[in-house]
Protein backbone atom coordinates (compact mmCIF):
# COMPACT_ATOMS: atom_id res chain seq x y z
CA UNK A 1 0.00 0.00 0.00
CA UNK A 2 2.85 2.39 0.83
CA UNK A 3 4.40 1.73 -2.59
CA UNK A 4 1.05 2.30 -4.28
CA UNK A 5 0.76 5.63 -2.45
CA UNK A 6 3.78 6.74 -4.53
CA UNK A 7 1.49 6.64 -7.58
CA UNK A 8 -1.41 8.44 -5.87
CA UNK A 9 -1.23 11.29 -8.37
CA UNK A 10 -0.58 9.21 -11.52
CA UNK A 11 -4.20 9.57 -12.65
CA UNK A 12 -4.77 13.07 -11.15
CA UNK A 13 -7.60 14.80 -13.01
CA UNK A 14 -9.87 17.82 -12.57
CA UNK A 15 -13.00 15.74 -11.94
CA UNK A 16 -11.93 13.34 -9.16
CA UNK A 17 -8.37 14.59 -8.50
CA UNK A 18 -6.67 11.75 -6.52
CA UNK A 19 -9.77 9.54 -6.33
CA UNK A 20 -8.53 6.78 -8.63
CA UNK A 21 -5.09 6.70 -7.02
CA UNK A 22 -6.66 6.50 -3.57
CA UNK A 23 -8.77 3.49 -4.59
CA UNK A 24 -5.73 1.75 -6.09
CA UNK A 25 -3.68 2.33 -2.92
CA UNK A 26 -6.53 0.95 -0.81
CA UNK A 27 -7.08 -2.15 -2.99
CA UNK A 28 -4.74 -4.54 -1.04
CA UNK A 29 -6.53 -3.70 2.24
CA UNK A 30 -9.98 -4.24 0.73
CA UNK A 31 -8.86 -7.58 -0.71
CA UNK A 32 -8.18 -8.75 2.85
CA UNK A 33 -11.15 -7.07 4.51
CA UNK A 34 -13.99 -7.75 2.05
CA UNK A 35 -14.24 -11.43 1.14
CA UNK A 36 -17.10 -11.14 -1.36
CA UNK A 37 -15.69 -10.15 -4.79
CA UNK A 38 -18.72 -8.18 -5.98
CA UNK A 39 -18.93 -6.23 -2.71
CA UNK A 40 -15.20 -5.53 -2.83
CA UNK A 41 -15.37 -4.16 -6.38
CA UNK A 42 -18.34 -2.02 -5.35
CA UNK A 43 -16.30 -0.56 -2.46
CA UNK A 44 -13.35 0.08 -4.79
CA UNK A 45 -15.64 1.83 -7.30
CA UNK A 46 -17.01 3.99 -4.47
CA UNK A 47 -13.46 5.00 -3.47
CA UNK A 48 -12.74 6.28 -7.02
CA UNK A 49 -14.94 9.31 -6.17
CA UNK A 50 -13.43 12.77 -5.57
CA UNK A 51 -10.57 12.89 -3.08
CA UNK A 52 -7.72 15.35 -2.74
CA UNK A 53 -5.01 16.03 -0.20
CA UNK A 54 -1.29 16.72 0.00
CA UNK A 55 0.27 13.59 -1.59
CA UNK A 56 2.87 12.84 1.12
CA UNK A 57 0.41 12.97 4.02
CA UNK A 58 -2.10 11.00 1.90
CA UNK A 59 -0.42 7.86 3.28
CA UNK A 60 -1.97 8.65 6.68
CA UNK A 61 -5.41 9.05 5.07
CA UNK A 62 -5.04 5.74 3.20
CA UNK A 63 -4.08 3.91 6.43
CA UNK A 64 -6.84 5.56 8.46
CA UNK A 65 -9.44 4.78 5.76
CA UNK A 66 -8.30 1.14 5.72
CA UNK A 67 -8.86 1.06 9.50
CA UNK A 68 -12.36 2.48 8.96
CA UNK A 69 -13.03 -0.14 6.28
CA UNK A 70 -12.07 -2.81 8.84
CA UNK A 71 -14.64 -1.33 11.27
CA UNK A 72 -17.22 -1.21 8.47
CA UNK A 73 -16.55 -4.88 7.64
CA UNK A 74 -17.13 -5.66 11.34
CA UNK A 75 -20.43 -3.72 11.22
CA UNK A 76 -19.16 -0.88 13.45
CA UNK A 77 -19.32 1.90 10.80
CA UNK A 78 -21.50 2.76 7.81
CA UNK A 79 -20.71 4.10 4.31
CA UNK A 80 -21.85 7.66 5.07
CA UNK A 81 -19.70 8.11 8.17
CA UNK A 82 -16.71 6.58 6.38
CA UNK A 83 -17.09 9.04 3.49
CA UNK A 84 -17.42 11.97 5.93
CA UNK A 85 -14.28 11.04 7.88
CA UNK A 86 -12.34 10.46 4.64
CA UNK A 87 -13.29 13.91 3.31
CA UNK A 88 -12.40 15.58 6.62
CA UNK A 89 -9.02 13.81 6.71
CA UNK A 90 -8.34 14.91 3.12
CA UNK A 91 -8.91 18.61 3.71
CA UNK A 92 -7.16 18.74 7.11
CA UNK A 93 -4.09 16.85 5.89
CA UNK A 94 -3.96 19.08 2.80
CA UNK A 95 -3.86 22.22 4.94
CA UNK A 96 -1.01 20.84 7.07
CA UNK A 97 0.88 19.07 4.27
CA UNK A 98 0.86 21.97 1.81
CA UNK A 99 2.45 24.24 4.41
CA UNK A 100 4.99 21.66 5.57
CA UNK A 101 6.06 20.03 2.30
CA UNK A 102 5.29 22.46 -0.57
CA UNK A 103 5.71 25.86 1.07
CA UNK A 104 8.50 25.14 3.57
CA UNK A 105 10.48 21.90 3.20
CA UNK A 106 10.75 22.05 -0.60
CA UNK A 107 12.26 25.60 -0.65
CA UNK A 108 14.53 24.78 2.32
CA UNK A 109 15.82 21.64 0.55
CA UNK A 110 16.37 23.69 -2.61
CA UNK A 111 18.36 26.27 -0.64
CA UNK A 112 20.46 23.46 0.91
CA UNK A 113 21.34 22.28 -2.60
CA UNK A 114 22.01 25.81 -3.86
CA UNK A 115 24.48 26.51 -1.03
CA UNK A 116 26.79 23.95 -2.65
CA UNK A 117 25.80 24.53 -6.27
CA UNK A 118 26.81 28.23 -6.25
CA UNK A 119 30.38 27.09 -5.53
CA UNK A 120 30.15 24.79 -8.56
CA UNK A 121 29.69 21.60 -6.56
CA UNK A 122 27.36 18.99 -8.08
CA UNK A 123 26.82 17.44 -4.62
CA UNK A 124 24.24 20.19 -4.12
CA UNK A 125 21.82 18.08 -6.16
CA UNK A 126 22.28 15.17 -3.75
CA UNK A 127 21.80 17.46 -0.73
CA UNK A 128 18.52 18.77 -2.20
CA UNK A 129 17.15 15.25 -2.73
CA UNK A 130 18.40 13.96 0.66
CA UNK A 131 17.04 16.98 2.63
CA UNK A 132 13.56 16.54 1.19
CA UNK A 133 13.29 12.77 1.13
CA UNK A 134 14.42 12.14 4.70
CA UNK A 135 10.99 13.32 5.83
CA UNK A 136 9.00 12.80 2.61
CA UNK A 137 9.85 9.13 2.06
CA UNK A 138 9.72 8.44 5.80
CA UNK A 139 6.12 9.68 6.02
CA UNK A 140 5.16 8.01 2.75
CA UNK A 141 6.45 4.59 3.78
CA UNK A 142 5.57 4.62 7.48
CA UNK A 143 2.41 6.76 7.20
CA UNK A 144 0.11 3.93 6.06
CA UNK A 145 0.94 1.79 9.10
CA UNK A 146 0.60 4.82 11.38
CA UNK A 147 -2.83 5.68 9.93
CA UNK A 148 -3.95 2.04 10.16
CA UNK A 149 -3.00 1.77 13.85
CA UNK A 150 -4.51 5.10 14.95
CA UNK A 151 -7.45 5.42 12.55
CA UNK A 152 -8.98 8.92 12.22
CA UNK A 153 -7.30 9.85 15.54
CA UNK A 154 -4.02 10.06 13.62
CA UNK A 155 -4.86 13.71 13.02
CA UNK A 156 -5.04 14.69 16.68
CA UNK A 157 -3.99 17.94 18.34
CA UNK A 158 -0.50 16.62 19.22
CA UNK A 159 0.18 15.80 15.55
CA UNK A 160 -0.96 19.26 14.44
CA UNK A 161 1.24 20.91 17.06
CA UNK A 162 4.27 18.86 15.96
CA UNK A 163 3.73 19.85 12.32
CA UNK A 164 3.30 23.53 13.25
CA UNK A 165 6.53 23.47 15.28
CA UNK A 166 8.36 21.83 12.39
CA UNK A 167 7.04 24.43 9.91
CA UNK A 168 8.16 27.29 12.18
CA UNK A 169 11.61 25.75 12.68
CA UNK A 170 12.09 25.14 8.96
CA UNK A 171 11.01 28.71 8.14
CA UNK A 172 13.70 30.09 10.49
CA UNK A 173 16.25 27.72 8.92
CA UNK A 174 15.12 28.96 5.48
CA UNK A 175 15.73 32.60 6.51
CA UNK A 176 19.25 31.71 7.68
CA UNK A 177 19.94 29.74 4.48
CA UNK A 178 18.89 32.70 2.28
CA UNK A 179 21.22 34.97 4.30
CA UNK A 180 24.20 32.63 3.94
CA UNK A 181 23.45 32.13 0.22
CA UNK A 182 23.40 35.89 -0.45
CA UNK A 183 26.73 36.20 1.41
CA UNK A 184 28.21 33.37 -0.66
CA UNK A 185 27.03 35.01 -3.87
CA UNK A 186 28.60 38.32 -2.89
CA UNK A 187 31.91 36.74 -1.87
CA UNK A 188 32.58 33.56 -3.86
CA UNK A 189 35.56 31.29 -3.20
CA UNK A 190 37.69 33.00 -5.87
CA UNK A 191 37.36 36.52 -4.35
CA UNK A 192 35.02 39.53 -4.38
CA UNK A 193 32.46 39.80 -7.17
CA UNK A 194 32.49 42.85 -9.45
CA UNK A 195 30.37 45.82 -8.35
CA UNK A 196 28.00 45.22 -11.29
CA UNK A 197 27.18 41.77 -9.94
CA UNK A 198 26.59 43.07 -6.40
CA UNK A 199 24.40 45.92 -7.66
CA UNK A 200 22.40 43.57 -9.92
CA UNK A 201 21.91 41.10 -7.05
CA UNK A 202 20.67 43.92 -4.79
CA UNK A 203 18.37 45.15 -7.57
CA UNK A 204 17.06 41.60 -8.06
CA UNK A 205 16.33 41.31 -4.33
CA UNK A 206 14.53 44.66 -4.42
CA UNK A 207 12.42 43.72 -7.45
CA UNK A 208 11.70 40.35 -5.82
CA UNK A 209 10.39 41.94 -2.60
CA UNK A 210 8.11 44.27 -4.56
CA UNK A 211 6.78 41.53 -6.85
CA UNK A 212 6.29 39.08 -3.97
CA UNK A 213 3.41 41.26 -2.69
CA UNK A 214 1.18 39.95 -5.51
CA UNK A 215 0.64 36.41 -6.77
CA UNK A 216 0.59 37.54 -10.42
CA UNK A 217 2.61 37.92 -12.57
CA UNK A 218 4.44 34.80 -11.38
CA UNK A 219 8.20 34.88 -10.53
CA UNK A 220 8.89 33.14 -13.84
CA UNK A 221 6.98 35.77 -15.81
CA UNK A 222 8.93 38.50 -14.00
CA UNK A 223 12.19 36.67 -14.68
CA UNK A 224 11.36 36.36 -18.39
CA UNK A 225 10.66 40.10 -18.53
CA UNK A 226 13.88 40.95 -16.66
CA UNK A 227 15.92 38.61 -18.89
CA UNK A 228 14.48 40.11 -22.07
CA UNK A 229 15.29 43.63 -20.81
CA UNK A 230 18.89 42.59 -20.05
CA UNK A 231 19.31 41.20 -23.59
CA UNK A 232 17.79 44.33 -25.16
CA UNK A 233 19.90 46.64 -22.98
CA UNK A 234 23.18 44.97 -23.96
CA UNK A 235 22.11 44.44 -27.59
CA UNK A 236 21.36 48.10 -28.34
CA UNK A 237 24.02 49.60 -26.07
CA UNK B 1 26.40 16.05 -29.74
CA UNK B 2 26.26 12.25 -29.88
CA UNK B 3 23.30 9.88 -30.06
CA UNK B 4 24.04 8.65 -26.53
CA UNK B 5 23.90 12.20 -25.13
CA UNK B 6 20.59 12.85 -26.89
CA UNK B 7 19.10 9.53 -25.74
CA UNK B 8 20.19 10.08 -22.12
CA UNK B 9 18.88 13.66 -22.16
CA UNK B 10 15.47 12.46 -23.33
CA UNK B 11 15.53 9.67 -20.73
CA UNK B 12 16.18 12.27 -18.00
CA UNK B 13 13.27 14.33 -19.43
CA UNK B 14 10.94 11.32 -19.22
CA UNK B 15 11.99 10.42 -15.68
CA UNK B 16 11.63 14.05 -14.56
CA UNK B 17 8.11 14.16 -16.03
CA UNK B 18 7.25 11.03 -14.03
CA UNK B 19 8.67 12.34 -10.75
CA UNK B 20 7.04 15.78 -11.07
CA UNK B 21 3.49 14.52 -10.47
CA UNK B 22 2.63 10.90 -11.35
CA UNK B 23 5.27 8.92 -9.41
CA UNK B 24 6.97 9.72 -6.12
CA UNK B 25 7.42 13.54 -6.10
CA UNK B 26 10.90 12.94 -4.66
CA UNK B 27 12.22 16.22 -6.20
CA UNK B 28 14.64 14.44 -8.55
CA UNK B 29 12.73 16.39 -11.22
CA UNK B 30 13.95 19.72 -9.79
CA UNK B 31 16.14 21.77 -12.18
CA UNK B 32 19.29 21.54 -10.04
CA UNK B 33 19.12 17.73 -9.94
CA UNK B 34 18.35 17.24 -13.64
CA UNK B 35 21.00 19.84 -14.57
CA UNK B 36 23.64 17.97 -12.50
CA UNK B 37 22.65 14.70 -14.20
CA UNK B 38 22.86 16.31 -17.65
CA UNK B 39 26.18 17.98 -16.73
CA UNK B 40 27.58 14.51 -16.01
CA UNK B 41 26.17 13.16 -19.29
CA UNK B 42 27.54 16.05 -21.41
CA UNK B 43 30.81 16.43 -19.46
CA UNK B 44 30.31 20.15 -18.61
CA UNK B 45 29.23 20.53 -15.01
CA UNK B 46 30.01 24.28 -14.84
CA UNK B 47 27.49 25.32 -17.51
CA UNK B 48 24.90 22.82 -16.25
CA UNK B 49 25.08 24.10 -12.65
CA UNK B 50 25.01 27.77 -13.73
CA UNK B 51 21.71 27.16 -15.54
CA UNK B 52 20.41 24.70 -12.94
CA UNK B 53 20.98 27.14 -10.05
CA UNK B 54 19.05 29.98 -11.72
CA UNK B 55 16.14 27.74 -12.73
CA UNK B 56 16.16 26.11 -9.27
CA UNK B 57 15.77 29.44 -7.48
CA UNK B 58 12.82 30.30 -9.73
CA UNK B 59 11.30 26.81 -9.39
CA UNK B 60 11.55 26.96 -5.58
CA UNK B 61 9.80 30.35 -5.53
CA UNK B 62 6.99 29.07 -7.77
CA UNK B 63 4.21 27.78 -5.53
CA UNK B 64 0.98 26.00 -6.47
CA UNK B 65 -1.22 28.76 -4.97
CA UNK B 66 -5.00 28.20 -5.25
CA UNK B 67 -6.23 26.70 -8.51
CA UNK B 68 -3.24 27.99 -10.49
CA UNK B 69 -1.17 25.33 -12.27
CA UNK B 70 2.48 26.31 -11.65
CA UNK B 71 5.10 26.39 -14.40
CA UNK B 72 6.40 22.97 -15.42
CA UNK B 73 10.00 23.21 -14.19
CA UNK B 74 10.51 19.45 -14.56
CA UNK B 75 10.48 19.95 -18.35
CA UNK B 76 11.85 23.50 -18.21
CA UNK B 77 14.88 22.39 -16.17
CA UNK B 78 15.80 19.63 -18.61
CA UNK B 79 15.22 21.77 -21.73
CA UNK B 80 17.16 24.75 -20.27
CA UNK B 81 20.19 22.76 -19.14
CA UNK B 82 20.30 20.60 -22.31
CA UNK B 83 20.00 23.67 -24.56
CA UNK B 84 22.87 25.44 -22.75
CA UNK B 85 25.04 22.32 -22.82
CA UNK B 86 24.43 21.69 -26.52
CA UNK B 87 25.18 25.34 -27.39
CA UNK B 88 28.31 25.46 -25.18
CA UNK B 89 29.61 22.24 -26.73
CA UNK B 90 29.68 23.91 -30.18
CA UNK B 91 31.74 26.98 -29.15
CA UNK B 92 34.50 26.15 -26.64
CA UNK B 93 35.15 29.74 -25.40
CA UNK B 94 34.25 31.11 -21.92
CA UNK B 95 32.26 33.96 -23.48
CA UNK B 96 30.24 31.52 -25.59
CA UNK B 97 29.61 29.46 -22.45
CA UNK B 98 28.06 32.48 -20.73
CA UNK B 99 25.96 33.20 -23.82
CA UNK B 100 24.83 29.55 -23.85
CA UNK B 101 23.91 29.75 -20.15
CA UNK B 102 21.79 32.88 -20.77
CA UNK B 103 19.95 31.28 -23.69
CA UNK B 104 19.56 28.05 -21.71
CA UNK B 105 17.92 29.90 -18.80
CA UNK B 106 15.58 31.83 -21.11
CA UNK B 107 14.78 28.64 -23.06
CA UNK B 108 14.11 26.77 -19.80
CA UNK B 109 11.73 29.48 -18.54
CA UNK B 110 9.85 29.53 -21.86
CA UNK B 111 9.63 25.71 -21.89
CA UNK B 112 8.39 25.70 -18.26
CA UNK B 113 5.69 28.26 -19.11
CA UNK B 114 4.57 26.56 -22.34
CA UNK B 115 4.58 23.17 -20.59
CA UNK B 116 1.54 24.14 -18.48
CA UNK B 117 -1.04 23.41 -21.24
CA UNK B 118 0.51 19.94 -21.72
CA UNK B 119 0.15 19.19 -18.00
CA UNK B 120 -3.50 20.34 -18.19
CA UNK B 121 -4.07 18.19 -21.30
CA UNK B 122 -2.80 15.10 -19.44
CA UNK B 123 -5.11 15.86 -16.53
CA UNK B 124 -8.09 16.10 -18.88
CA UNK B 125 -7.10 12.78 -20.52
CA UNK B 126 -7.03 11.23 -17.04
CA UNK B 127 -10.69 12.21 -16.52
CA UNK B 128 -11.69 9.73 -19.25
CA UNK B 129 -9.38 7.13 -17.74
CA UNK B 130 -11.01 7.57 -14.30
CA UNK B 131 -14.53 7.20 -15.71
CA UNK B 132 -13.49 4.09 -17.66
CA UNK B 133 -11.86 2.54 -14.56
CA UNK B 134 -14.96 3.08 -12.42
CA UNK B 135 -17.23 1.55 -15.09
CA UNK B 136 -14.84 -1.40 -15.54
CA UNK B 137 -14.76 -2.01 -11.76
CA UNK B 138 -18.56 -2.03 -11.61
CA UNK B 139 -18.56 -4.45 -14.56
CA UNK B 140 -16.30 -6.83 -12.55
CA UNK B 141 -12.81 -6.04 -13.89
CA UNK B 142 -10.57 -6.07 -10.77
CA UNK B 143 -7.48 -5.12 -12.79
CA UNK B 144 -8.97 -1.86 -14.12
CA UNK B 145 -7.22 0.34 -11.54
CA UNK B 146 -3.80 -1.14 -12.30
CA UNK B 147 -4.40 -0.76 -16.07
CA UNK B 148 -5.46 2.88 -15.63
CA UNK B 149 -2.33 3.63 -13.61
CA UNK B 150 -0.07 1.94 -16.16
CA UNK B 151 -1.66 3.97 -18.96
CA UNK B 152 -1.31 7.27 -17.06
CA UNK B 153 2.36 6.61 -16.22
CA UNK B 154 3.19 5.71 -19.84
CA UNK B 155 1.35 8.84 -21.05
CA UNK B 156 3.27 11.10 -18.64
CA UNK B 157 6.63 9.59 -19.64
CA UNK B 158 5.86 9.87 -23.35
CA UNK B 159 4.60 13.45 -22.97
CA UNK B 160 7.78 14.45 -21.07
CA UNK B 161 10.11 12.89 -23.66
CA UNK B 162 8.19 14.30 -26.64
CA UNK B 163 7.92 17.80 -25.21
CA UNK B 164 11.65 17.95 -24.41
CA UNK B 165 12.55 16.59 -27.87
CA UNK B 166 10.30 19.08 -29.70
CA UNK B 167 11.47 22.02 -27.54
CA UNK B 168 15.14 21.24 -28.18
CA UNK B 169 14.52 20.64 -31.89
CA UNK B 170 12.96 24.13 -32.14
CA UNK B 171 15.22 26.08 -29.75
CA UNK B 172 18.63 24.67 -30.73
CA UNK B 173 18.66 25.74 -34.41
CA UNK B 174 17.00 29.05 -33.48
CA UNK B 175 19.61 30.01 -30.85
CA UNK B 176 22.83 28.46 -32.25
CA UNK B 177 23.55 31.39 -34.67
CA UNK B 178 23.21 33.85 -31.74
CA UNK B 179 25.95 32.11 -29.75
CA UNK B 180 28.18 32.02 -32.83
CA UNK B 181 27.60 35.65 -33.86
CA UNK B 182 26.70 37.64 -30.75
CA UNK B 183 28.36 35.86 -27.84
CA UNK B 184 29.97 39.09 -26.54
CA UNK B 185 26.62 40.88 -26.22
CA UNK B 186 24.94 37.81 -24.76
CA UNK B 187 27.71 37.20 -22.23
CA UNK B 188 27.29 40.81 -21.02
CA UNK B 189 23.56 40.21 -20.73
CA UNK B 190 24.32 37.05 -18.68
CA UNK B 191 26.54 39.05 -16.30
CA UNK B 192 23.55 41.31 -15.65
CA UNK B 193 20.68 38.80 -15.79
CA UNK B 194 22.16 36.01 -13.63
CA UNK B 195 22.35 38.02 -10.35
CA UNK B 196 19.01 39.72 -11.13
CA UNK B 197 17.27 36.35 -11.58
CA UNK B 198 18.85 34.83 -8.46
CA UNK B 199 18.05 37.94 -6.39
CA UNK B 200 14.46 37.99 -7.64
CA UNK B 201 13.92 34.34 -6.73
CA UNK B 202 15.65 34.57 -3.33
CA UNK B 203 13.56 37.61 -2.37
CA UNK B 204 10.38 35.65 -3.14
CA UNK B 205 11.59 32.79 -0.93
CA UNK B 206 12.62 35.13 1.88
CA UNK B 207 9.27 36.90 1.72
CA UNK B 208 7.49 33.55 2.08
CA UNK B 209 9.68 32.52 5.04
CA UNK B 210 9.67 35.81 6.97
CA UNK B 211 5.88 36.45 6.86
CA UNK B 212 6.30 39.84 8.54
CA UNK B 213 7.97 38.36 11.63
CA UNK B 214 10.81 40.54 12.89
CA UNK B 215 12.69 37.65 14.52
CA UNK B 216 12.94 35.81 11.21
CA UNK B 217 14.13 38.95 9.41
CA UNK B 218 16.77 39.31 12.13
CA UNK B 219 17.86 35.68 11.58
CA UNK B 220 18.30 36.46 7.85
CA UNK B 221 20.35 39.59 8.60
CA UNK B 222 22.54 37.80 11.16
CA UNK B 223 23.17 34.87 8.78
CA UNK B 224 24.04 37.29 5.97
CA UNK B 225 26.52 39.18 8.17
CA UNK B 226 28.15 36.04 9.63
CA UNK B 227 28.31 34.37 6.20
CA UNK B 228 29.83 37.48 4.62
CA UNK B 229 32.46 37.89 7.37
CA UNK B 230 33.36 34.18 7.22
CA UNK B 231 33.87 34.36 3.45
CA UNK B 232 35.90 37.57 3.69
CA UNK B 233 38.19 36.08 6.36
CA UNK B 234 38.63 32.86 4.35
CA UNK B 235 39.35 34.73 1.08
CA UNK B 236 42.67 33.83 -0.64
Amino acid sequence: MALRCMCLQATWNYERQQGLGFAWALQPALERLVADRAARLERLAAHTAYFNTQPTLASLAVGATAALEARRAAGEADDASLARVKAALGSSLAALGDRLFWFTLRPVAALGGLLLAVDGRWEGALVLVACYNGLHLGVRVLGVGWGWRRGPAVLDEAFRRRVERLVRGLAVLGCAAVGVLVAMLLVPVAGMRPVVFQAALAAGLGVGFVTAQRARPSPTEWALGVGTLCVLATWFR
Amino acid sequence: MSGVEIALTLLVAGLAALDATPVGQTLVSQPLVTAAALGAVWGDMGTALAVGAVLQVLAASTLPVGARTPEDYASGGVVGAALALALAAREPFPMARDAAALLGCLGGMVAATLGVPIVKWQRRRNEGLARWAEAALRAGDAGALASAHRAAVVLAFAAGVTYAAVSLAVLLPATAPLVGGASLKLSRAWALAQPLWIGLGLAQLLHAFVQRRLTRAAVFAAALLVGWLTRIVGMP
